[in-house]
């Protein structure tokens, strides 16, 4: 379930490009969670803080927490307002947080904050992050962090990619035909086999989500021919089945050294017509068919 | 290395040897093995360290790995003082299992163990192992948790990388990665304060460090060789395993490693891993891999490849016969067995479908074998001791 994808916890990627773009997606999960009570925390660095709030309920909108990197992210200006120690800073200090019940940490954009910090740094706070789940003490109750990152695939090789995959309990990847879009959901859960689904959907106007069936029948794609059962009995240089013919000669034939009477008599007289073989010879040029003997004409 | 064998006997075997002679008159030659007998002279004397056995090849020590079917295809076990390393699958399912089964292995031999992680606590690595479902062989259940009791009774160091590090935001360069030099100075001072290098000369009974370290390499150490292909500190993970293995070399320890090497991009550095490690085993499943969809392969959970074994002492190593070895997960085992090309399945699906010379059916199973030898457990491979 698209929406679902929340509730196990951990790092969650949604993974765009440039065809199939994931804020209103993302805009629409953290509606959902709002809708359900939790707390949610936004970083945004990619677009203004207006453009993102657009669309959102007033309600929604007042139980949003957002925090600002976009207007300026290196703190030029120096007045309070800005995140005085930029990008990590600001995700340190939401891993300082402490108050319970379960949240959802919201980063637009992920893409952003990997080309402006080094790859190892994020890794390591997003781990730190999302693995709030048991905290020291008894008494506070157990907190479940969500990190949800909006990544754009194409702006990054495969070696950051792999790395954030690596350490991602759930993927979401869109793409889709021209006329729908589709989320492949990847679980990757710590000590089991992951498991993948896909769910076409679309966002209306109100970033509410609407699941859908998929496409009609004859745009899905049909099992890859190439690929082919494997059959050991193909090219094989020797038979495997005897025709019946073949069982017939085969069983009528006589071993050359197994007797029978008649083959007695055929070797005990050869003579009488029988010309059981022959041999043809045909002389060579150095052959002498003289039959003295050849060292005669030596003179010893 | 530590080596046992005919080194420490041999100091007094030549007086001896003719003693036995004159006494038995039957043979000059005497057998090697742990039983020190009257042979010693007040030499280095053969000390037999729970959990280890000396090699019938070459007297070279080893420890088990946890997995019979392991210890058999690298030559009998693993020899004490190396390193062995696991490339870990893709998913990372299969070789925390293995690694779990080398610690468990530690705790019912009474070893000390060093487990050092970025990503989990040591205690809840400890805590999810395997237990071993009978005294004699080592057979373990996976599916059973490691009792609390048995941890507690066993000695073991955990090495957590975020508490180590206190998060600061400079990040200092320095020739190796922090993270990596910490772990470093742990090693080196859990081994010297306990002796496992000889330096403590108070300690009667001599054991064995099992060191186990996971997910070395990954973002988390702070190590950026999965993340970039041409990186600066690009020897960072070369270094690491060139000094780790000097302090190995130095210590009666073992020591385990995972590596995500289908992260890291430039292929020379895992080249450069692969001859800097001792044993390398590569763990591919078939998840996500058009192999998942083979019939020859469906009854498995992967490949296992064995990369290298090391020649110590040795100008050649054993290398296994069998090439195609495969894994599979039970519900409470992990199996190695043998034989999954196409070679073989055809020698099999022929055996099975032509009739025999008396004219009877043999019914053998998918690797041809007619009668089963352990508790699930097939194999082909010859024996090595």
């Amino acid at each position: 379930m698209l929406e679902s994808v929340l509730a196990s916890g951990g790092l969650v990627l949604l993974r765009d490009s440039v065809e199939w773009e994931g804020r209103s997606l993302l805009k629409a999960l953290i509606k959902k969670s709002v809708l359900c009570g939790e707390q949610v925390h936004i970083l945004g660095c990619e677009v203004s803080e207006e453009e993102f709030r657009d669309g959102f309920d007033v309600s929604i909108n007042s139980q949003l927490v957002y925090h600002d990197l976009f207007r300026d992210p290196l703190n030029w200006s120096k007045t309070g307002e800005a995140l005085p120690e930029g990008a990590l800073g600001a995700l340190r200090a939401m891993y300082r947080r402490t108050d319970p019940g379960p949240v959802i940490i919201a980063l637009d954009s992920l893409s952003w904050l990997l080309l402006h910090l080094p790859c190892t740094t994020l890794c390591q706070t997003l781990h730190t992050l999302s693995q709030q789940d048991t905290c020291s003490g008894d008494s506070s109750p157990v907190k479940r962090v969500c990190v949800l990152g909006l990544l754009h695939e194409e702006l990054h090789g495969p070696g950051p990619m792999g790395a954030l995959s690596s350490l991602a309990q759930t993927e979401v990847t869109l793409s889709g035909t021209a006329s729908q879009t589709s989320a492949h959901i990847l679980y990757r859960r710590p000590r089991q086999r992951p498991t993948h689904k896909i769910q076409w959907f679309s966002i209306l106007p109100d970033f509410s989500v609407d699941l859908q069936g998929g496409p009609p029948l004859e745009s899905q794609p049909h099992p890859d021919p190439d690929t082919p059962l494997v059959d050991p009995t193909t090219h094989l240089t020797f038979n495997l089945r005897l025709s019946k013919k073949e069982k017939e000669a085969k069983d009528s034939l006589t071993l050359p050294f197994q007797f029978s009477s008649e083959k007695q008599q055929a070797l005990l007289c050869p003579g009488s017509g029988q010309a059981t073989s022959h041999i043809f010879y045909e002389p060579d040029a150095y052959d002498d068919p003289d039959q003295e003997d050849p060292d005669d004409d030596l003179d010893i | 290395m530590a080596s046992v064998g005919p080194c420490g006997t041999g100091t007094g075997t030549t007086g001896s040897v003719a003693a036995a002679a004159s006494k038995n008159n039957v043979t000059s030659f005497q057998r090697r093995g742990p039983r020190a007998s009257s042979s010693d002279s007040g030499g280095s004397r053969l000390v037999s360290i729970a959990g280890t056995r000396p090699s019938v090849r070459n007297g070279q020590l080893l420890v088990s790995t946890g997995l019979p079917a392991l210890d058999q295809l690298l030559g009998g076990g693993l020899a004490v003082g190396t390193v062995l390393l696991i490339e870990e699958d893709k998913y990372n399912i299969y070789s925390p299992l293995l690694f779990k089964y080398f610690l468990a292995e530690g705790i019912i031999n009474g070893h000390t163990l060093l487990v050092a992680s970025a990503k989990e606590e040591p205690e809840k690595i400890l805590q999810a192992g395997p237990v071993s479902s009978s005294r004699f062989g080592h057979y373990y259940d996976v599916s059973k948790k490691m009792p609390q009791e048995l941890i507690e009774a066993s000695k073991w160091h955990g090495f957590f990388l975020p508490k180590k590090i206190s998060s600061t935001l400079n990040i200092e360069p320095c020739s190796l990665t922090h993270g990596y030099i910490k772990l470093l100075q742990f090693i080196q001072k859990i081994i010297y304060e306990e002796g496992f290098d000889g330096s403590n000369p108070q300690k009667k009974q001599k054991n064995i460090l099992r060191i186990g370290i996971q997910n070395l390499g990954s973002p988390l150490w702070g190590d950026d060789v999965c993340c970039t292909e041409n990186c600066d500190n690009s020897h960072n993970l070369t270094k690491f395993l060139y000094i780790l293995r000097g302090l190995l070399r130095t210590s009666l320890s073992a020591c385990i490693i995972t590596m995500p090497t289908h992260l890291i991009q430039n292929k020379a550095i895992i080249a450069r891993i692969t001859n800097l490690s001792d044993t390398v085993v590569h763990l591919e499943s078939f998840i996500g891999s058009e192999r998942e969809a083979n019939p020859l392969y469906k009854d498995y959970h992967g490949l296992i490849h064995i990369r290298q074994i090391p020649r110590l002492n040795n100008l050649i190593c054993d290398v296994s016969d069998v090439k195609d070895l495969a894994f599979k997960l039970k519900r409470k085992l992990f199996t190695i067995e043998v034989g999954c090309g196409v070679g073989h399945c055809l020698r099999n699906w022929l055996l099975s479908h032509l009739p025999s010379a008396d004219g009877t059916k043999h019914i053998l199973d998918s690797w041809g074998h007619r009668e089963q030898k352990g508790p699930g457990w097939h194999t082909a491979a010859p024996e090595y001791q």
